[in-house]
């Protein structure tokens, strides 16, 4: 198992193209970490460059303490698991799973005893003598962790390795990893862009835009707490509703329609006095719009129903807010909720989970922590 | 009903499909039987006949005889082996070269397209054009390549006129001419082959050579064979060069298959007997092909 330590890492494209920018992340050994973002924003680069794939321009990288920039790949005993798998396609599953011990020098019965061990424990022992055109999208998957697994590495890099599964393998494959990281307990870094996988599978989330890391922390505390606005829109399906707004003398909220106006609970004052009589962006969880009041921490806001999506265990009412011309914005209901397109609303917000952002920097304004 | 009109429309669909195709495909299939398939058809009909260009006429059916006339003769068994030896020997050398400088050159960044054109050359002109220039370049006394060796103090050489090097001097023209169609077929393999695999054996642990050995052998297998069978077929009827820059000879030290079939043809007015030996070529060949592709079937 190893930590991992990046310090300052840079990774810059010819002359000009700045793919990873100044990315300072301490992971911990035995920690499942997972780096977040849209394309683009460099996650896939920095794991790469965390594998020794791709050369480091600027930084350090360490891991167990060692500076590992210009050690190769094979040496810093990290294994990787490629978004389309890259299995040898004229290899078997065998083949596949014990080229990395061959080369590697170990004996033929150990080899044989892994591959044993590793098949039983991803059930891939019928398809050991199969080649990988011969398996589905889910069992080349399994093929692809079991080779990581079978060189029992310092940790894991995993570049979006469910990305090419259908919904239901890939939620069944984000249980296997969880319980994978849990008997194992080795190091793993997770690429995805899918804020699902992020929120159920890692101990801390890293999310990254333009090369650049935006937020750390704990799925739950991002969620809750996300420090600008693209963190808030990022996070979570529907993601946050974020509307124009102005603080008022009170420091109570008033939309800029000015029909939907929140006041601030006392607790939260304290962090937004500065912001009186200013402009900010008001950041609304669809899940905390209710149909009924809530004891002294809630305020009603006129919506005008747009449309509804029906999901099953829940209805989306996408709405606008303050009446018909307001910002729209979604709202989780209950299963049983109808509503025709323009009819209007009274919903009932929880004002305990208000986030503002200044509208210049999108920067979260501080604020009491949610727990 | 809906479901057996549907199956019908679908029929009467699939057959316009095929009337269509095979408008399409008509103009070229009636050629390749006009230029290929008659000739073949023609030459198995000949070889069954005693035709001479003295006696040029179908009316003595001889069965296998001109088969088994050619069998015997020692002069087309001698031929033969050495057309086996000369095929081997540069398609071996070539796909070795023609591997290796496409190895290179599948890592070469800048000047690609120079690089191609440089290699292209000898490939677009005609043999008979390189016969020409490499006939007077090796002349034993006013040739540019004993020149430069004499400036070295290498004594002249009888690239043509010495039995032991004459067919090695083919074969070295014949890799001059016919390399670069071996590595721009192998490096358009891999150019194609996909890069994750090699990242996944550097991540194992694989160096340069075991990624060679582990991984593009492997993957470039389908393309290797096709490009060793096309360059094996087209090695085997090599004629032209043979032609203009030695007529088999010195004696009979260079006289491949090809050409002695055109002396049996030509020189000797045969006809019925060359056709049964260009059969006999034909049907090695086909074999070697029907070899090698349920080999290139097996592997995928």
């Amino acid at each position: 198992m190893a930590g991992i330590d990046l310090k300052n890492v840079t990774k810059i494209y010819g002359n000009a193209v700045v793919a990873v920018d100044d990315v300072s992340l301490e992971i911990k050994d035995g920690e499942f970490m997972i780096f977040l973002g849209p394309s683009g924003c460099g996650k896939s680069t920095t794991l790469r460059m965390i594998g020794g794939l791709e050369s480091i321009s600027k930084g350090d990288l360490l891991i167990d303490g060692r500076r590992m920039n210009d050690v190769d790949p094979a040496q810093r005993d990290i294994a990787i698991v490629f978004q389309n798998y890259a299995l040898y396609p004229h290899m078997t599953v065998a083949g596949n799973l014990g080229f990395g011990l061959k080369l590697r020098g170990v004996d033929r019965g150990e080899i044989d005893r892994r591959i044993r061990a590793i098949s039983e424990m991803l059930d891939i022992g019928p398809l050991l003598e199969r080649k990988p055109a011969q398996l589905s999208g889910g069992q080349r998957q399994r093929v692809a962790l079991g080779r990581a697994l079978v060189r029992e590495p310092k940790a894991f890099l995993l570049d979006e390795p469910l990305s090419n599964l259908d919904a239901k393998l890939r939620a069944a494959m984000r249980t296997e990893l969880i319980k994978l990281h849990q008997k194992v307990g080795t190091t793993i870094i997770h690429v995805t862009h899918d804020q699902i996988e992020a929120m159920t599978m890692g101990q801390r989330i890293c999310i990254m835009k333009d090369g650049r890391i935006v937020q750390v922390g704990a799925p739950l505390d991002v969620y809750r707490n996300p420090v600008n606005t693209f963190v808030a829109g990022f996070l979570a399906s529907p993601p946050m509703n974020l509307v124009p707004g102005r603080l008022d003398g009170q420091i109570g909220l008033d939309a800029v329609t000015g029909l939907a106006a929140l006041p601030i609970p006392e607790a939260l004052r304290p962090g937004y006095a500065s912001h009186a009589e200013k402009s900010v962006t008001v950041g609304l969880r669809p899940e905390d719009f209710h149909l009924l009041p809530l004891a002294g921490r809630s305020a009603p806001v006129s919506v005008t129903a747009v449309a509804i999506e029906l999901l099953g265990p829940e209805v989306i009412l996408v709405a606008e807010l303050g009446g018909t011309g307001g910002p729209e914005i979604q709202a989780r209901m209950p299963r049983d909720f109808l509503a025709r397109p323009g009819e209007t609303l009274t919903l009932h917000y929880d004002l305990t989970q208000i986030h503002l952002f200044d509208p210049a920097t999108g920067n979260v304004l501080v604020r009491p922590r949610i727990a | 009903m809906i479901g057996i009109g549907g199956i019908g429309n679908a029929n009467a669909a699939d057959r316009r499909d095929a009337r269509f195709g095979y408008a399409l495909s008509a103009p070229a299939l009636t050629m390749l039987f006009l230029v290929i398939l008659f000739p073949v058809v023609s030459a198995l009909y000949t070889s069954l006949h005693e035709y001479t260009l003295i006696a040029p006429n179908y009316d003595t059916f001889s069965g296998f005889e001109n088969f088994m006339l050619a069998l015997g003769d020692q002069e087309f068994r001698h031929s033969a082996w050495l057309t086996a030896k000369f095929v081997v020997g540069v398609v071996l050398l070539e796909f070795v070269i023609g591997f290796a400088v496409a190895l290179m050159l599948n890592k070469v960044e800048r000047f690609k397209p120079v690089y191609y054109a440089i290699l292209l050359c000898p490939l677009l002109m005609n043999p008979v054009i390189v016969g020409l220039i490499w006939r007077m370049f090796l002349h034993p006394n006013l040739g540019i390549v004993n020149y430069l060796l004499s400036t070295v103090g290498f004594g002249p050489v009888n690239w043509l006129g010495d039995t032991k090097i004459a067919i090695w001097t083919i074969i070295l023209v014949d890799i001059w001419h016919q390399v670069s169609f071996m590595i721009v077929l192998l490096l358009a393999g891999l150019a194609s082959l996909p890069k994750e695999p090699y990242e996944a054996a550097r991540v194992d642990g694989a160096n340069s050579f075991q990624c060679f050995i582990h991984i593009t052998l492997p993957m470039m297998r389908t393309v290797i064979v096709v490009t060793l069978l096309i360059r094996l077929i087209f090695a085997v009827k090599t004629y032209d060069l043979i032609y203009i820059m030695t007529r088999g000879g010195p004696g009979i030290s260079t006289d491949l298959l090809s050409y002695f079939i055109y002396r049996t043809a030509f020189v000797s007015l045969n006809i019925g007997e060359a056709s049964a030996m260009s059969i006999i070529l034909l049907a090695a060949i086909l074999a070697l092909t029907v070899y090698l592709y349920r080999y290139m079937r097996a592997i995928r």
